[in-house]
């Protein structure tokens, strides 16, 4: 084991292998402010990468509704449960990771998911946490006493993956050039390490090619500076890809940077399991605290009054509009004169919009020509 | 890292060759024709038995936590040409693999390429000291048998309107290529042996744990039976492989063994082994088989 430094946790911990960051990070950030579990993004990557024999059930990307959701069944609190207190004082993580807590003959803390557990996709779908609500409630305070919200998922691509530490025949490996977690598909013999080991549970079984498979990142896209296909088919402009640097690195232009780190409004889902995961929640507003502080740690509070306030940041603004309105993946930003710009990596603007869209009022009726406007879009 | 785990296989072939030396498993000749593996061959009532014992793998994690196949049983005949080898191991069930977390019984057995005096670390060999393994599991002979099972065949109740560029009518387009519809199975687009119908047994090269890749076969072939607990499994292989073990008549060599209980879910790491060599001879003498009854 090495001591590898997980900025996550605020600490150093445990791993299976040195530190070894890539030259640049995948990362997706996704405001949960705005998903309405529509699986576009479910069904944009499934038809791309899942639609074979033994991938039926299989979901790279899925959408599952919190707290009662789950894809495989009760991924998140199995887990949990087996990791012991988890607490934190002073922005540092106090409990052990799943790589900390395992016993000395396994890699990491885990549970074998059996192949029912992946049936359900869509189990706990809408469910609401709280209490049942009457007739003439309403609900008009934040926090939400009656709330759900909805979890958008792909693999992390974990600055420390459990599946890579756990597979025995090293057939995993971590891109260098972008940090993508791949399978090696010519040399996995479907042990199911992985499967076991990842506690996100986004390493999947396939029967028909006896190997395991998972999330590939859309890295033929990425390798072309194109955004991943979750993210460029989401219709409500939830996510944006892009690169993230630790904080020790962070570019207040790059929007992941910016979001993550400058604003602080991002957070990594379940840091304490110490996988350093890549993809960034930002934390819905309505929901509970409570079960926000254990998902996303101490800091969710401070981030969600952030973003409470943060149509008022001209600059958090525009990134906003920014994203969803380019497949490309902006390796920089830019808010001015009220246009918000996007760069790709060599600094070429490869979208600008308007921070407001302008608001142009037209009469109802045409007098001239006699068309009635209608107000469709 | 390594050098931790050389330390930690020095401890342990210490410990290990601090207990009674192991006996040898002695090969003699019979007339048959060894490339038709045969468990219940009459040869094997009067080739001698040597019984190897096993622990849980202990040193790559994932690890075993207990010792599930403590004893293999071992018998060896050649025919000049062929080595068979006959393992027989106590499993309560037989266990073939096919959907999520159901794994396969399998053994192996695993002889130096090089022909040293020494051979190399019995973990699965060391860089430029390669093993030479036959991997048998239930899972291949079953592909060898039936086929290697459908979807359907895994989940009979399973239903799906269309798998891509497969047509339940044709019609005026065809049949689409293979080729064009294996592009959607990774596994078997990459050319993976894992995703291929198994004829038996795999034959493996290995230069250490994680190392182990899957060879063209010099010549080798499997068969097992399973009946009241037990798997009896017989792997043969050709004498001489070019760039494998290399087994002469009349000459040494080792070997080393492996059980997994693919019913109590060993798979992989996960499997009991052999922690030192067993000495092997081929010898040029006839087995005598006595008076049929």
């Amino acid at each position: 084991m090495s001591k590898v430094k997980n900025w996550h946790l605020g600490r150093e911990m445990e791993y299976a292998y040195e530190e070894s960051r890539p030259k640049r990070q995948w990362a997706i950030v996704f405001d949960l402010n705005k998903c309405i579990a529509c699986q576009t993004c479910s069904l944009a990557c499934k038809t791309t990468w899942t639609s074979g024999k033994g991938q039926e059930y299989m979901f790279w990307n899925n959408v599952e509704t919190k707290p009662y959701g789950s894809y495989p069944l009760a991924w998140d609190v199995r887990v949990l449960e087996k990791l012991g207190p988890q607490t934190w004082a002073g922005g540092k993580y106090q409990g052990k990771t799943i790589f900390e807590g395992a016993v000395p003959s396994e890699r990491a803390v885990h549970f074998a998911p059996t192949d029912e557990d992946w049936m359900y996709p869509n189990v706990g779908e809408d469910d609401c946490a709280g209490s049942v609500p009457n007739a003439g409630d309403h609900i008009g305070e934040l926090p939400h006493d009656r709330w759900f919200f909805y979890l958008p998922r792909t693999c992390a691509h974990c600055t420390y993956p459990a599946c890579l530490a756990a597979c025995p025949r090293k057939a995993i490996y971590k891109r260098e050039e972008d940090g993508i977690v791949l399978i090696d598909q010519s040399r996995c013999k479907g042990y199911g390490e992985c499967v076991r080991a990842c506690p996100y549970k986004k390493s999947m079984y396939n029967p028909h090619t006896r190997t395991s498979e998972k999330c590939v990142g859309c890295y033929p896209a990425v390798e072309q500076g194109v955004q991943p296909q979750c993210v460029v088919n989401c219709i409500g402009k939830i996510r944006v890809m892009g690169f993230i640097n630790p904080p020790w690195k962070a570019r207040a232009d790059n929007p992941i940077d910016y979001l993550v780190h400058k604003k602080q409004i991002a957070l990594p889902y379940y840091p304490q399991l110490g996988l350093e995961p890549n993809i960034y929640y930002i934390p819905p507003v309505h929901a509970d605290p409570a079960y926000l502080r254990q998902m996303f740690g101490p800091q969710v509070d401070g981030a969600v009054e952030r973003y409470k306030t943060l149509h008022k940041d001209p600059v958090a603004a525009g990134l906003l509009t920014l994203i969803g309105s380019t497949d490309r993946i902006m390796h920089g930003f830019r808010v001015a004169n009220g246009v918000a710009r996007g760069f790709d990596e060599a600094g070429q603007e490869i979208v600008d919009v308007p921070v407001t869209e302008p608001i142009i009022e037209r009469p109802a009726v045409d007098e001239k020509t006699g068309v009635v406007h209608y107000n469709t879009p | 890292m390594k050098r931790t785990l050389g330390a930690a296989a020095l401890a342990l072939a210490s410990l290990a060759g601090a207990g009674p030396a192991s006996a040898e498993i002695v090969a003699r000749a019979v007339k048959a024709d060894l490339t038709k593996p045969d468990p219940k061959a009459a040869y094997w009532q009067k080739a001698p038995v040597e019984k190897v014992s096993l622990l849980a793998q202990p040193m790559a994690i994932p690890r075993p936590a207990t010792t599930l196949t403590s004893e293999v049983s071992v018998q060896a005949v050649h025919d000049d040409q062929w080595l068979a080898v006959r393992l027989t191991w106590k499993d309560a069930d037989l266990s073939e693999a096919g959907r999520l977390g159901e794994f396969s019984d399998a053994a192996a057995i695993q002889f130096p390429v090089k022909s040293n005096e020494a051979p190399p670390p019995v973990f699965m060999g060391a860089k430029d000291n390669p093993v030479h393994i036959y991997h048998w599991r239930a899972q291949y002979q079953r592909d060898k048998l039936r086929g290697k099972p459908t979807m359907k065949d895994l989940y009979p109740n399973l239903s799906i309107d269309i798998y891509p560029l497969e047509f339940k009518d044709p019609g005026s387009l065809g049949e689409t290529p293979t080729a064009a519809r294996e592009q959607f199975s990774p596994g078997v687009a990459e050319g993976n042996p894992q995703s291929y119908a198994k004829t038996g047994v795999d034959e493996i090269v290995a230069e250490g744990f994680s190392t182990s890749s899957v060879q063209e076969g010099h010549g080798s072939a499997a068969e097992g039976a399973w009946a009241n607990g037990e798997w009896s499994v017989v792997i043969t292989r050709r004498l001489a492989n070019e760039g494998g073990s290399t087994l002469k008549v009349g000459a040494g060599s080792f070997m080393g063994f492996a059980v997994w209980q693919g019913g109590a879910a060993e798979v992989g790491s996960r499997k009991s082994v052999t922690m030192i060599w067993t000495p092997l001879r081929v010898d040029g003498t006839q087995l005598a088989l006595g008076v049929a009854p």
